[in-house]
């Protein structure tokens, strides 16, 4: 078991004077840039929908107590939040939550996996296991360079316990499962619009810089600054997932054509 | 907080102002009495059964069109936004599998009056001569029973229709010139450009696609907001709910929303008499019709006809080549991302706006047949955000870290020709949906030919990105678009329907969609789908009342009708066409 001081530093930190990065309200190089801000510019529909995703985070009804402990310690580490000030961290576990609950779909299941709820029931267990097999703790309980590796394992294909449960569910097709609904309910915030400078809804005012990477006159100019993950971290270093095949079972379809 | 420059659009009565009219549909739609009998019963309002629905309607058919989704209200239903947008897809369950599983839902599958139009990101490149005869030239896949000459005028006419915006010269296949000013260039165009210049590659830019350059009758112009694929709030994206489907409305046409279409039922004489149905409220119905047409592409329309054996069809209908299934094809769709110094901001602009066909085409000095294309796409931040995980594999604080660069980034699409194989199928799974009708289940793998063309194109497209300027170029396989699996042949042994979309097995049912195509080049579907579904048209309004009632089948292509148009949309600009087909060299 690893042995962790205290007073670990979970924010990331400035390369040049080793010192922490925030917490801040809004992250990101678009400081002075708040989709929310434009609300008055955008359709009803659709600042309603926005405005609900904001406003109203639905309650834990699919996952029991210990689940969603386990869970949100696992989205605490895929989608770390430890720059963001208490109160703009954006809540990912209700929103998968609300979609187990409600059986939404995305149209297919691969041969060999479970169904999405059980799919999540069940890669939350492994996880637990390989917690308590490594470190003889829940994973919540964990200090998060132990929880990391423990993702880390499943990332590269190879979790070090609960093998039972990994025979039903195939490990790289749960990883995908789970990142991808991670992504979808935190880049789907207008708050991480605004930390990465994407312009969001823009009817019916319309784009009109569209060459050359511009900003409308009413989007911010870039304003980079220098940052690494805490130095404990194993979750900065790229490694595609599948990436020895020459064409990988194709696990996430983001792009359209 | 940034002050709105020009106020917010609010007129002084507290409407909302928007950038053009929106469409408002012909009201009353006329319905058919229940268990009144018609003539024709669509199964599929998308790219196919929304066209023909139209000129069946146009023709003085009486038709029902059949959809399992919504009549989606583009003003009060849709959203700019990308996790808003789930609605429009497929959603119910499919059992996906082999070697190199296909996803479904957003990737490909559309559920909704419109289909997938509502959410294709709408390039429209026509076919090329030769992929009507790629076994005849190549040795690989297989001939169509129609050649290229008999879709050109059904192209022409499409394009006017949708209408396509493009370049005033398009060089690739049978040469051709557009009706619609080509689009201004986002940044990922602009990176193609740059890209193809750079290597030498001839490379063209603002189209081929469906989308609105100038406002046309009761549909404004695009406004770059780049969500096309989230269904296009703007009206200014072609999709048949809009271009075609109000016109069949006006003459006729009932669409029955909501329901799924669960059997096509025979008669003892072994002729389709209709269909059975759940209402909105899950209710099972039937509706009797004199002929039945099939367009719920390529996984639906195999699903609907194994679903709906019977005795004396105890394989499915019109499957006695047991074809039925087989022959899906997708493409490949491998996305090149490039990271640039300079910011690219790609979700301005239509995701479809620039494109090079320079590698379609068979080249004897590669080690296989066929080729590829070179497209934009422009994926928003959660699409991006699951690309930077296949593509970097990351995670965790690195997730976090590249996505802060999203703006930097640039995206291409290599869309590339996979050749029919009669293992890549469409059949039923075990598990059932909530009508107790199981669900279908997909099988896909790569062949020799498709890992070496993937494996060549993948490397020219990462070539170009590197070549436009990018640092660092990175990848993600996938696939795109769907077609096959109920396909069209001359020979009923093996294959489902004749060349103008009838089973061979069952006089008056058809198959008009994406199913039948044979091959499928690299181009993306949806045009062709919508020339085949014109022609399919122009066939049974030829054909007449003998449809419902004779066993006849008459091979004359039909004479081209020009008049079945949704009005105001024929015969409008392509500046040029004539004289430039009239002095162009032979090729």
């Amino acid at each position: 078991m690893t042995m962790l001081p205290r007073t670990i530093e979970m924010r990331p930190v400035d390369p040049q004077t080793g010192a922490p990065v925030g917490p801040l309200a809004q992250p990101g190089y678009y400081p002075d840039f708040h989709t929310l801000d434009q609300q008055s510019y955008w359709d009803a529909k659709t600042r309603a929908v926005v405005i609900d995703r904001v406003d109203n985070v639905p309650p834990i009804r699919f996952f029991n107590g210990q689940q969603a402990r386990t869970l949100t310690a696992i989205c605490d580490r895929i989608l770390p939040q430890d720059d963001r000030d208490e109160a703009h961290r954006i809540p990912i576990v209700p929103q998968i939550d609300r979609r187990l609950f409600e059986d939404i779909g995305d149209g297919y299941r691969y041969e060999g996996m479970p169904p999405d709820p059980e799919a999540f029931t069940l890669g939350i267990e492994a996880i637990e296991q390989i917690a308590q097999a490594m470190h003889g703790r829940d994973f919540a309980s964990l200090g998060p360079p132990d929880q990391e590796h423990i993702l880390r394992s499943l990332h590269d294909g190879t979790p070090g316990a609960a093998h039972d449960i990994w025979l039903r569910l195939p490990v790289e097709r749960f990883w995908t499962l789970l990142v991808t609904d991670c992504v979808s309910a935190y880049y789907a915030h207008p708050y991480a619009w605004d930390e990465i400078g994407f312009g969001g809804p823009a009817y019916p005012r319309a784009y009109m810089r569209l060459e050359n990477g511009e900003p409308e006159p009413w989007e911010s100019e870039e304003q980079r600054y220098a940052w690494n993950p805490p130095r404990w971290s194993v979750s900065g270093a790229f490694e595609p997932v599948g990436g020895k095949e020459e064409q990988p079972a194709s696990p996430s379809q983001g792009g359209m054509h | 907080m940034k002050a709105p420059p020009l106020g917010a659009f609010a007129a002084p009565n507290g409407e909302p102002h928007m950038p053009g009219p929106i469409q408002r549909l012909p009201r009353p739609m006329r319905t058919f009495a229940p268990g009144e009998e018609v003539d024709y019963v669509v199964v599929g309002v998308g790219a196919g059964g929304g066209v023909l629905t139209q000129r069946l309607a146009r023709a003085g058919f009486r038709v029902i069109a059949f959809d399992a989704g919504p009549f989606w209200d583009t003003e009060r239903d849709w959203v700019s936004d990308e996790q808003g947008a789930h609605d429009l897809y497929w959603n119910e369950m499919r059992i996906t599998g082999g070697d190199h599983p296909l996803a479904f839902g957003a990737n490909n599958s559309g559920k909704g009056v419109g289909g997938s139009t509502v959410h294709w990101a709408s390039f429209t490149p026509r076919l090329h001569p030769s992929d009507f005869r790629i076994h005849s030239n190549d040795g690989v896949g297989v001939d169509w029973p129609i050649a290229y000459d008999d879709l050109r005028p059904y192209y022409e006419l499409i394009e006017r229709e949708l209408p396509v915006a493009g370049p005033a010269y398009y060089p690739w296949g049978d040469p051709h010139n557009y009706p619609y000013a080509p689009h201004p260039l986002g940044g990922v165009g602009d990176a193609l450009v740059r890209g193809c210049t750079n290597l030498g590659i001839g490379v063209v830019a603002g189209g081929p696609v469906a989308i609105l350059s100038g406002s046309r009758a009761d549909r404004p112009h695009c406004i770059y907001r780049g969500f096309c694929i989230q269904g296009c709030k703007v009206g200014a994206k072609a999709s048949t709910l809009i271009t075609h489907v109000p016109d069949a409305i006006a003459n006729g046409a009932e669409i029955r929303a909501n329901c799924m279409v669960g059997r096509i039922e025979l008669g003892v004489d072994g002729r389709a008499r209709g269909v059975t149905y759940f209402d909105p409220a899950g209710r099972e119905r039937f509706q009797p019709a004199k002929a039945v047409v099939v367009a719920g592409y390529s996984i639906e329309t195999p699903r609907l006809l194994l679903n709906s054996a019977c005795s004396g069809f105890e394989n499915g209908l019109a499957n006695s080549s047991d074809c039925v299934g087989r022959y899906l094809m997708a493409q490949a769709g491998n996305v090149v991302l490039g990271r640039f110094e300079q910011p690219v901001r790609m979700y301005k602009a239509p995701p479809a706006h620039a494109l090079t066909e320079a590698f379609y085409e068979t080249d004897p000095r590669r080690d296989f047949a066929r080729g590829f294309a070179i497209q934009t796409v422009g994926p928003l931040p959660i699409a991006f955000a699951k690309q930077m995980m296949t593509a970097k594999g990351a995670w965790g604080w690195g997730l976090r870290q590249v996505m802060m660069d999203y703006n930097h980034w640039a995206a291409f699409g290599f869309l590339g020709e996979l050749l029919p194989n009669a293992a890549n199928r469409v059949q039923l799974a075990e598990e059932r949906d909530r009508h107790g009708l199981p669900v279908a289940k997909i099988t896909f793998r790569l062949f020799d030919n498709d890992k070496k063309l993937i494996a060549f194109g993948k490397q020219k497209t990462i070539d170009v990105m590197g070549a436009a300027g990018a640092q660092e170029v990175v990848q993600e396989a996938r696939y795109a678009h769907l077609v096959g699996a109920a396909r069209m042949g001359s020979d009923p042994r093996t294959s489902v329907v004749d060349g103008f979309g009838r089973t061979h097995d069952i006089d008056n049912l058809f198959v008009c969609d994406g199913s039948i195509m044979p091959t499928q080049g690299s181009a993306n579907p949806g045009l062709t789908i919508m020339a085949l579904a014109a022609r399919c048209a122009d066939y049974l309004i030829a054909q007449g009342a003998s449809i419902f009632t004779s066993s006849r089948r008459d091979t004359q292509a039909p004479p081209v009708r020009r008049d079945l148009s949704p009005p105001d949309t024929a015969g409008h600009g392509m500046p040029r066409l004539r004289s430039w087909r009239s002095t162009a060299p032979s090729r």
